[in-house]
């Protein structure tokens, strides 16, 4: 019996696998929840059927190569990876490096990540990589990191959160996306302190049914006045902690004076939220936080990819963290901000080098006492490490342009479904040379592959992931891959080799994590003293974990660091930074021909659903889209249920049955966004980007509706 | 070469919206790419005056009206000269006369002037349109901290306070008043307080909501006049109502733009200072102005934050623009259309409005009037659409019907055809279908298991949840259908 995790999202559940003994079994292993922290044994459908992927009949088992025909045709390792190395190498020659891209993902173990990072910069010698990442936790990022010094996406234990007298959670759908996650707000629904904000009535904002919190429902995009709104009556109403913002951050006078302006009337004319809810939900807040410092039960603020998925997410995000500073939360143990990180290894996937700015640790690639360490480590001149690349939206429009790159390597990501304007990346992936894929399926977007190199799957391969909370937990291997399935370490490696890389590149996951600490010594993210036989043993572990740190792996241990900032922020003075953030109202203009579509999750799908399409039980129950309506909405289009839908703007048009269901707004339509082809909700989405994260505009668009009249 | 001298960049006023306005430079000034200087004839710096009822009460701190950072703007280099009076513009010599502080020099200047309060003609009132009105003791508008602080010290138990004038600020101020334990009396000409913005259903509820919240409401009245004692102020002379007796006056009758020092200097004045609808108010593109002092390309000012700040946050674009370049004529107008909606603020009442309401039932057909009317709950709501879209809407008593009418008029987005569709928002209590669920039905959301597998893995003999769990996976992820389960376990035959 082999204890691992779940492997989808940051929630990470235990489970265990067994080999199936029986011929007949529908599964290769037999899979069960298992009792950890996070999930306390539950699972979600997703999980419970995560193994029938395992020898599912799609599943790649040997390298195909794009044929004349346009046919994908099976050839040896050997081939494709001369074919990678010379296509790199001639390339490389005629275009430079930069022509050379890499696309990885927070789907990938943190020794994965890590060696993407090094390939790209040592054996392609190219700036040019980037990740799914940037689509999903840039902006919770770039806002932590601005106010604390710091990003990991709790600064607690998961399980703090079970103790809380009230939590604010904004732009989040845990009861579909990650239900096991549920089970910690209890504490707060049995104390009548759960506020959700969406624009939606989600199944997580009917957790506040039955006096167990309320549901602020604003229109699409206006979490930021809505968070203005929220700390206006936190300063006006003298409300917030003055004594902890003097003694732990700096910039309230500025965000005070920022803050004057949104008075709980204007901010209900831009919002929609009733101005009395605004004064009630900050008074609340601010009731539970004193409660809270005289010892009563802690209060957080935690926000998802609703709010931050946006042009102006890091701000959104930076709003959210005022108002937890404002509450003097944050660094204490009365309550705290946090991020639900979403992808698997959201968390990892964004501290060990593959994004565009940085190296690992959390390092900046623009540092140049950064770049050295990193540089000494990886045993070469800090000077061959190329500067930083270009930001994902900005990297897949580069893609095929004259200075742009030629070839893109991606790894555990599908941008033709879950990169905005999805036809434009489309187009972009199609104008490239040379474009490698490895995946298990052929995803939407592996399908556009020249190169096709099938990878391992979760359940046969060694390695580690840092879950939501910033803890470290080792995936283990139940079973060996089908066919000639390869771990893109080893892929890595072969290719490195192939290119004269300088440095190692090992194929063995316990090598590279030995590597990946080192290289994080003295980091943000410090993994240093991590010990892979401690995570064997199930040691709770959170990073930062410095070499040295005692580590203990008896149960209700928590070793290296559990909570930060309770000594001080991670900034050079120690204090927490607010920054002052603004909302400009859009021009008043007739936007009435219009809805606001917002996008999102399905409990039933995961990510662009490569996966969870594939499962027969998840796919008869969330077979395709459905656009949700509101009934007196739906009337005035002469949309009927079940009806087909057109639902289109300038950028594309995506086609929907209706489900109408009151739990919409008036103005607002939503669909998922897991689904390909004329169902893919990212043809509607914009590319307009954050100045900050550089995170894309994916949770509001606006588009019209046309019923389809449909032949009886 | 020529080096490249900042920009002088005078901004004459400092309220919200020049408050606005230098933010907007901030960065340019931090820079070095344009120099600010703010003349505020006002002690303080800029404040947030729609917060002044709440200030005079109590309700609100003076330190948090306060609408920059005093830290941020020294940083950037910005010059704020306050307590001193703009005297006179040369603008031949592009400079700005100060009261006993000699002249400074521009190369843009904006008037932010913003407006006064109007005091209206009364026997025994000053009236100067054009200056600051001398008012008797007791005698006050609710336009500066110093007026708060002068409706407060005339607060106390039992004290009356006439507040003249039926409009939103004078019944948010008489609202705030009688939260005091001072006794607000709400003097307005007309049949019912705002005005046409209520019709005579609402006007009635509305009057009987204020003095339900401790408001006396005097309709119909025509003042003439103050009557003093030796103490000042002793009572408002109507000549309907006869002599209203009072501790104190405040008067909301209005707002007048400050426009004499533009006047002066022989730029052309209405209503406000006349700008183009790029805020300019001269050809040679020198002199603009924004906020309440303003008129733009003929629209009076609104009198309201919200276009103000959006012809700030324009106009901190295009100055600096002006800097790099000759700005082309054919630049698109920018919009600062201002929002009509009204929302009473803060006080126990909830009444939102916008547009005008005045249509009946029977009025052309595509005008249409829809009316809801509870008094039992002190609810009232009038919508009148045009093809759907809202022309004008009352809401009182109604915050979450309110607040969507809001974005459809704001958005010009149809209605629902079935209107009541929005007062459902209001009542919550959602559309349960309480029928029996059928085997089919999901049970758990997280599992996907449905009543009858539930059923069938409790017939095979499970009693408990967990059991339950292990047999279907009902129960086993959010947790969230323990009691549905517990439900059909209580109701499964005691094994014999």
């Amino acid at each position: 019996m082999t204890a691992t995790h779940c492997p989808y999202c940051a929630l990470q559940c235990g489970i265990t696998l067994e080999p199936s003994t029986q011929a007949e079994a529908s599964e290769p292993v037999s899979l069960k929840g298992r009792d950890f922290e996070t999930n306390g044994g539950a699972l979600c459908r997703k999980g419970y059927s995560a193994a029938t992927l395992l020898d599912h009949p799609e599943r790649l088992q040997t390298p195909l190569l794009r044929q004349a025909d346009g046919s994908l045709a099976p050839i040896g390792w050997e081939q494709a990876l001369d074919l990678v190395a010379d296509k790199a190498r001639s390339i490389r020659a005629e275009s430079g490096a930069d022509a050379l891209a890499v696309f990885g993902s927070g789907s990938l173990t943190n020794e994965k990540a890590y060696q993407l990072g090094k390939f790209a910069r040592l054996a392609l010698g190219t700036s040019r990589i980037d990740y799914n990442g940037r689509f999903c936790m840039s902006s919770a990022a770039a806002g932590t990191n601005r106010a604390f010094g710091l990003d990991r996406g709790l600064p607690f234990p998961l399980a703090d959160l079970d103790e809380a007298g009230m939590i604010l959670l904004l732009g989040s759908n845990v009861a579909d996306t990650m239900p096991p996650f549920v089970r910690h707000l209890a504490g707060a629904r049995e104390n009548g302190g759960l506020v959700v904000v969406d624009p939606r009535r989600s199944a997580t904002a009917k957790l506040c049914e039955d006096n167990a919190g309320w549901h602020l429902q604003p229109t699409p995009a206006t979490d930021l006045p809505l968070l203005l709104g929220l700390a206006h009556v936190l300063v006006a109403e003298s409300l917030a902690d003055t004594g902890y913002l003097a003694a732990r951050a700096n910039g309230f006078d500025a965000v005070k004076a920022s803050l004057v302006s949104w008075w709980p009337e204007r901010t209900a004319q831009v919002t929609g939220v009733p101005a009395e809810q605004i004064r009630r939900t900050a008074r609340a807040l601010a009731q539970a936080a004193s409660e809270a410092k005289a010892g009563g039960k802690p209060v957080y603020i935690l926000t998802g990819r609703g709010i931050e998925q946006h042009a102006n997410g890091t701000d959104t995000v930076t709003a959210a963290i005022n108002l937890a500073l404002l509450l003097g939360l944050p660094g204490t143990m009365a309550g705290g901000y946090g991020t639900i990180t979403g992808q698997g290894n959201g968390q990892g996937g964004r501290e060990h080098g593959q994004k565009c700015d940085q190296l690992p640790g959390y390092r900046k690639i623009t540092d140049p006492e950064h770049r050295a360490q990193v540089a000494r480590v990886w045993g070469v001149e800090p000077e061959i490490i190329p500067g930083p690349g270009l930001p994902a939206v900005e990297l897949l429009e580069a893609l095929g342009t004259p200075t742009g790159p030629r070839m893109m390597m991606i790894h555990g990501a599908n941008p033709v479904i879950s990169a905005p304007d999805a036809s434009k990346v489309s187009r972009a992936l199609a104008s490239l040379d040379f474009l490698v894929v490895c995946d298990f399926f052929l995803s939407e977007t592996a399908a556009q592959a020249d190169l096709m190199l099938p990878v391992l799957q979760w359940a046969e391969e060694e390695g580690s992931m840092t879950n939501l909370e910033g803890r470290i937990l080792r995936r283990r291997a139940a079973l060996e891959a089908p066919g000639n399935a390869r771990s893109e370490l080893w892929i890595l490696s072969q290719l490195a080799q192939r290119l004269d890389a300088p440095g190692r590149f090992s194929p063995a996951p316990r090598e590279v994590f030995e590597e990946l600490k080192e290289a994080s010594a003295g980091g943000l993210a410090d993994y240093s003293g991590v010990r892979w036989d401690d995570l064997d043993a199930g040691a709770a572990i959170y990073w930062p974990c410095p070499a040295g740190t005692e580590v203990r792996a008896e149960p209700g241990i928590r070793n290296g660091t559990p909570r930060l900032f309770l000594d001080g922020f991670a900034h050079a003075d120690r204090r927490a930074v607010l920054v002052p953030v603004a909302f400009q109202p859009a021009p008043r203009k007739n936007t009435s021909a219009t809805v606001s579509l917002v996008t999102g999750r399905l409990l039933e799908h995961y990510q662009s659903g490569a996966q969870t399409r594939r499962v027969a039980e998840l796919a008869q129950a969330a077979p395709e889209p459905l656009l949700e309506i509101h009934p007196a909405t739906a009337l005035s289009h002469q949309i009927a249920q079940g009806q087909k839908v057109v639902i289109s703007n300038e950028r594309g048009e995506v086609t929907a049955r209706a489900l109408l269901t009151a739990d919409a707004r008036l103005d607002t339509v939503f669909l998922p966004f897991h689904y390909p082809g004329s169902g893919t909700a990212n043809l509607l989405t914009e590319a307009k980007v954050d100045p900050h994260s550089r995170m894309p505009e994916f949770k509001h668009a606006h588009v019209s509706l046309n019923a389809v009249e449909e032949e009886q | 070469m020529t080096e490249h001298r900042p920009q002088r960049i005078v901004i004459i006023g400092f309220g919200p919206v020049a408050a606005s306005l230098v933010e907007g430079l901030l960065p340019a000034a931090a820079s070095g790419q344009c120099a600010i200087t703010v003349i505020s004839a006002e002690e303080h710096l800029a404040y947030n005056r729609v917060l002044l009822a709440e200030l005079a009460v109590g309700a609100a701190e003076f330190e948090h009206l306060g609408m920059v950072d005093p830290q941020r703007l020294a940083d950037a280099g910005v010059e704020v000269r306050l307590g001193v009076r703009a005297t006179g513009i040369d603008r031949s010599r592009r400079r700005v006369h100060l009261q006993d502080a000699g002249h400074i020099f521009y190369d843009r200047l904006v008037f932010a002037t913003g407006a006064r309060a109007v005091v209206p003609t009364l026997n025994g009132l000053n009236f100067d349109p054009h200056a600051e009105a001398s008012l008797p003791a007791g005698v006050f508008a609710l336009r500066t901290v110093d007026d708060a602080n002068q409706l407060r010290e005339s607060l106390g138990p039992g004290r009356r306070i006439a507040v003249l004038g039926g409009g939103v600020l004078g019944i948010e101020a008489a609202l705030a008043i009688a939260t005091t334990g001072a006794q607000p009396v709400l003097v307005h000409h007309g049949p019912a307080p705002l005005g046409r913005v209520v019709d005579a259903d609402g006007g009635a509820l509305l009057a009987r909501n204020l003095r339900a919240a401790g408001v006396e409401v005097v309709s119909g009245a025509k003042a003439t006049g103050i009557h003093k004692d030796d103490q000042g102020f002793a009572g408002l002379m109507t000549s309907t109502h006869g002599l209203i007796q009072a501790d104190a006056l405040l008067i909301s009758t209005g707002v007048r733009a400050r426009t004499e020092l533009a006047s002066g200097c022989g730029l052309p004045v209405g209503r406000g200072i006349r700008i183009d609808e790029f805020l300019c108010a001269d050809t040679e593109r020198r002199i603009f102005a924004v906020g309440d002092c303003a008129e733009v390309a003929g629209q009076p000012p609104a009198g309201l934050l919200a276009p103000g700040w959006a012809q700030a946050a324009w106009l901190s674009r295009h100055l600096l623009e002006l800097d790099n370049s000759t700005v082309s004529a054919s630049l698109p107008a920018p919009d600062f259309s201002a929002s009509d909606v009204l929302m009473l603020k803060g006080q126990g009442i909830e009444l939102t409005a916008a547009g005008d309401i005045s249509a009946g039932y029977w009025d052309e057909p595509d005008l249409q009037a829809t009316v809801y009317a509870d008094p039992a709950r002190g609810r009232y709501l009038k919508i009148v659409t045009r093809r759907d879209a809202v022309t004008g809407f009352l809401a009182m008593g109604l915050p979450q019907t309110s607040a969507e009418l809001v974005l459809a008029y704001e958005r010009g987005t149809a209605l629902p055809e079935d209107r009541s569709a929005l007062l459902r928002l209001d009542d919550p209590a959602t559309e349960q279908v309480s029928a029996i669920p059928s085997d089919e039905d999901q049970l758990c959301r997280c599992s996907g298991a449905t009543y009858g597998q539930v059923a069938h893995a409790v017939n095979a003999g499970c009693t408990t949840v967990t059991q339950v769990g292990e047999s279907c996976r009902a129960g086993t992820g959010c947790g969230g259908c323990k009691a549905k389960i517990e439900e059909l376990l209580a109701k499964a035959p005691a094994v014999a």
